[in-house]
């Protein structure tokens, strides 16, 4: 397991479109990945867990891995919610 | 009798009377239920074929989207297609299905529905929307599976109507038989909602926001006249309403047509001076829109879109791609590149800005190039190697003496010492200035002789001439292009650039100002360049002159 505590940065949140682009990514990779707030898991894969997560833009996330490319998984996904969208 | 009048919110400007279309959309009521154990693999099967091909039809229209200019409706259906996806969707669906033995129809309408009561019950305003999303997207699997098809959802609609719905969800106003609306009426929303942002991309007036009340008592009503500049709903208009909106509609036509004829013109006064109308560019993917607006060249293409949001600075390579994309898509016709132009109100990577009270008055454009040499040569060199592609100039932002252009100009020279060193071939590159503080407007003779070009930057000249901020509300009637203080300066650059035999362009907002071209035409402007929806407008006022 492989996990990393990051802020959000995107000033949408992990919302529509960040989520998005967000759970493309997760999606090639192999581990199982979760994001974790406050206590509250939601499946790295789902938009719809993802979202209803709630995460805003400076809310503290904990991106956690499993798997195979765990560590690859964890900072493409994390590189994504430190920098503002393009 | 005079119509019943409705206000809503003027969405999406233009007239239209005709018909109502009052849609509602289907209520999907399925009909099987259960299935029988033995079919279960291969219902499960049937899910996933039809969100496969759901997930397909969103991305065609997000995609025809994105080619017609609506990236923000692109963006909301890109999020639909990941969520047809959703695999957590998908694992509730195929357990409804094989533990519960329920067709895959309901066990989808019912997952989704969970999943939109979830997000209902959010504080967040923007995630309780999103109910709407799931619930779009999973009807629009459940019909897949069912086999009704959503292209039939204004299948009813005979002739050209216009349509008075409660809602339209991205999905349903991507698919309206676009030749046949003649408006879009609805009972929820606001400017900023999808089907406010489509219907302008799309050309076609809307009003929104009515309120339910409103929109079933306009049911009733045989005809419609709706005003989208407006933003209101005639229902059953008289004779009168009705020879006011013919009106309104024939001008309107009239306006536009008249415009269409100017696309495509080269802009020439009465008296035969050719005045270039040319586009403002914020990235390379706004140059195909701005060539059918009708732009003969670029007047102002902004290299900052290159640097902002981004956690490294760009290398040369990046920035030859993005200025010679350019080049190539005006095939021959002349781009002005303005070399980055940011300060302290804006991060750069990489590069240590002080705090500065007044950014505007601060380290800045030129200012900070010229500091900043390396950073400078790396945008230089790719303009050099770029303009191998076509007719490129580069123009300096925020100059205040010919001090600072004979800086720049050695540090162009040194590059291109450089490439030829390297064996790089590189191309011809004028050189401008742009005229935005008064300064270099006072300066002009001086400057003229040492550049190819002026471009005058009339809205920050305006605010630094003035010493009024454009951003403050306040000083909105002191914010005025045609102050005779700025036309002071604009005059004596035009002389300077006369005497001295150089071109003079605009590009600030005065330059697509109909009461204002003529002034700029007249003191011997003779390049204009504006945001590219503008031109046809421009054109036609030059063409008059």
């Amino acid at each position: 397991m492989f996990e990393r505590e990051v802020s959000v940065v995107p000033k949408a949140g992990l919302h529509s479109r960040p989520a998005a682009r967000f759970v493309k990514t997760a999606r090639g990779f192999r581990s199982d990945i979760v994001v974790v707030k406050d206590g509250n898991e939601a499946n790295a894969k789902s938009p719809l867990r993802l979202m209803t997560l709630g995460a805003k833009c400076g809310d503290r996330v904990t991106i956690r891995a499993t798997g195979e490319d765990e560590r690859q998984a964890v900072e493409a996904l994390a590189e994504i919610l430190s920098k503002e969208e393009e | 009798m005079a119509g019943r009048r409705v206000t809503g919110v003027a969405a999406s400007e233009g007239v239209a009377v005709g018909p109502l279309f009052r849609y509602r959309p289907q209520r999907l009521e399925p009909e099987r239920t259960s299935i029988r154990e033995e079919d279960v693999g291969r219902e499960v099967e049937r899910f996933h074929a039809a969100v496969e091909r759901v997930a397909r039809r969103i991305s065609q229209t997000r995609e025809e989207l994105e080619r017609r200019g609506s990236s923000e409706e692109a963006g909301i259906l890109e999020a639909h297609v990941e969520l047809a996806k959703d695999p957590e969707l998908s694992s509730e669906v195929e357990r409804k299905i094989k533990e519960e033995l329920k067709s895959p129809e309901v066990a989808l309408l019912e997952s989704a529905e969970e999943f939109a009561k979830l997000f209902e019950g959010m504080e967040d305003e923007y995630l309780r929307a999103r109910a709407d999303d799931v619930r779009d997207v999973s009807h629009q699997i459940a019909s897949e599976i069912m086999g009704v098809s959503s292209s039939s959802l204004f299948s009813q609609m005979e002739g050209p109507s216009v349509v008075v719905a409660q809602n339209l969800t991205p999905s349903e106003t991507a698919t309206l038989p676009k030749e046949k609306v003649l408006a879009i009426v609805t009972a929820e929303g606001s400017k900023t909602s999808h089907v406010a942002i489509m219907a302008r991309s799309m050309g076609i007036p809307a009003v929104v926001g009515l309120g339910g009340e409103a929109v079933e008592e306009l049911s009733t009503a045989s005809v419609v006249a709706v005003d989208g500049g407006e933003g209101y709903v005639v229902a059953d208009p008289d004779p009168e309403e009705l020879t006011l909106f013919e009106e309104k509609e024939r001008r309107a036509s009239a306006e536009r047509e008249s415009l269409e004829t100017f696309r495509h013109v080269l802009a020439r006064t009465r008296s035969g001076r050719r005045i270039e109308v040319s586009a403002n560019l914020g990235s390379p993917g706004e140059a195909e829109e701005a060539l059918r607006w009708g732009a003969e060249g670029v007047g102002l293409f902004r290299t900052e879109f290159l640097f902002m949001q981004r956690e490294s600075l760009p290398e040369e390579e990046e920035q030859y791609e993005a200025y010679a994309t350019v080049a190539r898509t005006f095939s021959g016709r002349p781009v002005i590149v303005r070399t980055l132009d940011v300060g302290g109100d804006k991060d750069l990577p990489g590069i240590d800005q002080p705090e500065e009270e007044n950014p505007f008055l601060g380290w800045r454009g030129i200012r900070m190039s010229l500091d900043e040499p390396e950073l400078f040569k790396i945008q230089i060199r790719a303009l050099l190697r770029a303009a191998t592609e076509g007719d490129l100039k580069v123009m300096f932002p925020m100059v205040t003496g010919v001090e600072e252009v004979r800086k720049a100009r050695r540090l162009i020279e040194e590059c291109e010492r450089e490439l030829e060193a390297e064996g790089k071939p590189k191309g011809e590159l004028e050189v401008g200035v742009m005229i935005e503080t008064p300064a270099a407007a006072l300066c002009a003779k001086e400057l003229a002789r040492e550049v190819s070009f002026f471009s005058i930057g009339t809205n920050d000249l305006v605010q630094y001439t003035l010493a009024a901020d454009r951003g403050n509300e306040k000083l909105k009637s002191l914010y005025r292009a045609d102050h005779p203080a700025v036309l002071k300066l604009i005059e004596m650059s035009c002389r300077a650039a006369e005497e001295e035999g150089i071109w003079v362009g605009v590009c600030g907002e005065a330059a697509s100002d109909p009461d204002l071209i003529p002034t700029l035409v007249e003191l011997g402007v003779s390049e204009l360049s504006m945001s590219p929806p503008s031109i046809p407008r421009a054109k036609k006022v030059v063409s008059e002159l």
